[in-house]
């Protein structure tokens, strides 16, 4: 017959070790609880931690897409609202144009106040011409400077895409060149303008409606390029969508993975206390009588 | 024929034996708790006629089947040789795992992954700050930002090779003082095995002895795994992986011949170990164990292995943002400049970042010094660093986790064993007391005996004839 001998040593150093045991599952499920995180070190969980870690990277990945693409769209606008003004006053200069060409023989002093508005509305397309957005020129490419165009008209900036990138592998131009809006240096829509200043001063309707036809062209120019700003925007104002969307849903998987289940882990902890007030409840029952006790 | 007398005797050897259990039995009780004592048991032996036929022997009549008395046998030490050595290796393999896993464990805390202070979410931080300057690459803000989180990715990738450093530097302190420990131990043991070797041709008690010796035979084995082997007259043997230690009352000197200089530092090779005894000197096979082992294993494989893998990682991101970097150009229109210098084949220690102002970030791609962006932008898409960083964590992460849960189950293994060798050599107080008690009543009988003997002679010499 093959006795189990149990000694005192044996129980105390059981007690002990279940004692230190439960401690150590206390301590953990109190770690969870207080860093509100299962994952507190790698390994924890590896797995979790290799999703956790490329949660964090992605979140932080979208939410600069989504300021990048903030960034553009204040581009974009600013640039909207330019070409907005700018086909207003190109109109207007046709509309100035035309009046001189109809009422051919206005005379010249009218035709001389026309062609001052004309002017005026030349100085003011180039300040338009030359809206900046951050401190820099919208129309003006890459440039360092600040301003597109001279003041007399002619393109000084640098050609160059401006782009923002809003999604993985997604770059939105958001800039627009200015010879693309207005022309070329020597063809462009501040030279039409000058000729018709110039045609209407002397009155040669032939050069007139040479320029109000060339300002027709313009005009197209200009309304083209801001439905295309607008489709633009559009595409960025839907990346962001996308770029926040994910957020979110990527900020949900990540508290999935890495946040402590509070409710599981309230749980946990009752039964841990539980289990560890029983092990030091019966042990402080054994460790107490012997055969001493009862010897007299 | 036995005399009238020889009851008298047979009460005196039962009162001596009885002595004897008693003090056995408060020897027990005094080392109840102590470190290593081995329960003894004293085993009576009833003195009777020979059990050999001898020349002279002859029938000794009636009385001559009784018998004479009782005697201490012997006092056993209730161990078993079988499970001292069971014990002795699952308690090497125990504290092999230990020190490993708690080595590795704190330099898994110091990595800080995952979370918002490691070198993940630096490098994260820095991807953004160039997209930044993507946006705005004429803003002094957005260029100063860049340098900023670049010396903060700098910062974060070094304070983890530093805290390799440190581990390994500690680790190395350590081995030197198990060193010397193990010396020591093995010092002791020789000495104990001379004694045990004399206390056995001298006849004397040595299960002091014996305690002493099994009980620097598991330090031994805790210490550097070393293997025991009994030997002639009650000795062990330890064996360091096959090289001999401890060979009776012979010790040798276990040494460092490299791995860790005399005061602790780095010397660049693999550890390896010999052992001098007398003039010869052996080397000994790579593969210890104990704790020893885990700090060798640690200080030539684990933790340079991580720091190779981080250098690798550091080499990766820096040759990236480097070959872009050099292609782009700053805001005055300079090319060539790389933004990261570090040493080769030690990265993530000489990392820094070689680029002193924000006007040498080369955020653009076109010459000139124009504001263009797409450099930086290109800077700013996540290259393979990040992966083969998160790789990386996730791998010691995975080893960490084993090897913790390789720690518990052996832990697991060595109480079981432990409490198997307490089972038999382990003293209860119950059966202590009972013992006590047997003997304490067999001393009373005993000396009841002699009182009847007593009186019965006080009849025969007093009474008889006496007819009053």
């Amino acid at each position: 017959m093959s006795t189990f001998r149990v000694t005192q040593k044996m129980l105390a150093g059981q007690s002990v070790a279940s004692l230190q045991t439960g401690l150590e599952r206390l301590a953990k499920v109190q770690e969870q609880l207080s860093t509100g995180r299962v994952i507190n070190r790698p390994s924890d969980s590896p797995v979790g931690a290799l999703s956790a870690m490329r949660f964090r990277e992605a979140i932080s990945t979208q939410e600069q897409y989504s300021r990048n693409a903030d960034n553009g769209v204040g581009w974009l606008s600013t640039i909207d609202t330019s070409l907005g003004s700018m086909s207003d006053g190109v109109r207007r200069a046709r509309e100035l144009g035309l009046q001189g060409a109809s009422t051919g023989s206005s005379s010249s002093a009218a035709r001389a106040a026309l062609a001052a508005e004309v002017d005026q509305l030349r100085e003011s397309l180039i300040s338009q011409a030359n809206t900046s957005y951050l401190g820099r020129p919208v129309l003006g490419g890459v440039t360092a400077g600040s301003t597109a165009f001279d003041a007399g008209g002619a393109y000084v900036g640098t050609p160059g895409a401006v782009e923002r990138t809003v999604g993985d592998g997604v770059r939105v131009r958001v800039d627009l060149t200015g010879t693309d809006v207005v022309g070329v240096n020597g063809a462009s829509l501040f030279d039409d303008l000058d000729n018709l200043s110039a045609a209407l001063v002397a009155g040669d309707s032939a050069a007139m409606r040479a320029a109000l036809s060339s300002l027709e062209g313009r005009l197209n120019t200009i309304v083209a390029a801001r439905a295309t700003v607008g489709a633009t925007q559009n595409r960025i104002e839907a990346a962001a969508q996308k770029a926040s969307d994910a957020m979110v849903s990527l900020g949900s998987s990540l508290s999935e993975v890495e946040n402590t289940d509070l409710p599981k882990a309230i749980v946990d902890l009752k039964l841990q206390e539980v289990a560890y007030q029983a092990a030091l409840a019966s042990t402080a029952r054994v460790m107490q009588p012997s055969l001493v006790d009862f010897l007299r | 024929m036995s005399g009238s007398l020889s009851s008298l005797n047979t009460a005196l050897t039962a009162l001596r034996f009885n002595r004897v259990a008693l003090d056995v039995a408060s020897n027990n009780i005094a080392n109840a708790s102590t470190e290593g004592y081995t329960r003894r048991r004293v085993i009576g032996e009833s003195i009777g006629t020979s059990a050999v036929p001898a020349l002279w022997s002859r029938y000794a009549g009636p009385e001559g089947l009784v018998g004479r008395g009782v005697t201490v046998g012997s006092v056993d030490r209730m161990s078993d040789p079988f499970l001292d050595a069971r014990s002795r290796r699952e308690h090497a393999a125990q504290s092999y795992l230990d020190v490993r896993a708690t080595s590795m464990s704190r330099v898994e805390s110091g990595m800080g992954e995952p979370g918002d202070s490691g070198v993940a979410a630096a490098l994260t931080a820095f991807r953004s700050s160039w997209h930044d300057t993507a946006n705005d690459p004429g803003s002094a803000a957005a260029r100063g930002q860049v340098l900023a989180r670049g010396q903060a990715l700098v910062d974060a990738v070094r304070a983890q090779a530093v805290a390799l450093d440190a581990e390994a530097g500690d680790q190395r302190g350590r081995l030197l003082g198990a060193v010397n420990e193990i010396n020591t131990a093995a010092a002791e043991l020789a000495a104990t095995n001379k004694a045990i070797a004399g206390a056995s041709l001298d006849g004397v008690d040595g299960s002091g002895l014996l305690d002493r010796r099994d009980q620097l035979a598991t330090r031994l084995a805790e210490l550097v795994g070393g293997q025991a082997s009994p030997g002639a007259n009650g000795v062990l043997d330890v064996s360091v992986n096959g090289a001999a230690l401890v060979s009776g009352s012979v010790a040798g000197r276990l040494a460092l011949t490299g791995g860790v200089t005399s005061s602790g530092a780095d010397d660049g090779v693999p550890v390896t170990y010999a052992i001098t005894t007398g003039t010869s000197a052996t080397a000994v096979p790579p593969g210890v164990g104990g704790s020893v082992g885990a700090i060798t294993d640690l200080l030539t494989t684990t933790l340079p292995a991580y720091a190779e893998g981080l250098s690798a990682v550091v080499t990766t991101l820096a040759d990236e943002v480097n070959s872009l970097h050099a292609s782009g150009y700053d805001l005055v229109g300079t090319t060539g400049r790389a933004f990261f210098s570090f040493t080769a084949g030690d990265a993530a220690r000489t990392l820094e970042v070689a680029v002193r102002s924000g006007d040498e970030i080369a955020a653009s791609a076109l010459p000139g010094g124009v504001l263009d962006g797409s450099r930086a932008a290109a800077m700013a898409a996540t290259g393979q660093s990040e992966d083969a960083y998160r790789r990386l964590v996730t791998g010691f992460g995975t080893e960490v986790a084993s090897v913790k849960r390789l720690a518990s189950t052996q832990q697991l293994l060595t109480t079981q064993v432990d409490s198997a060798r307490e089972q038999l050599a382990g003293v209860n107080l119950d059966e202590e007391m009972v013992s006590m008690l047997s003997a304490q009543r067999a001393y009373e009988a005993a000396a009841r005996v002699m009182t009847v003997v007593d009186s019965v002679l006080d009849t025969l010499i007093n009474r008889t004839g006496s007819l009053r």
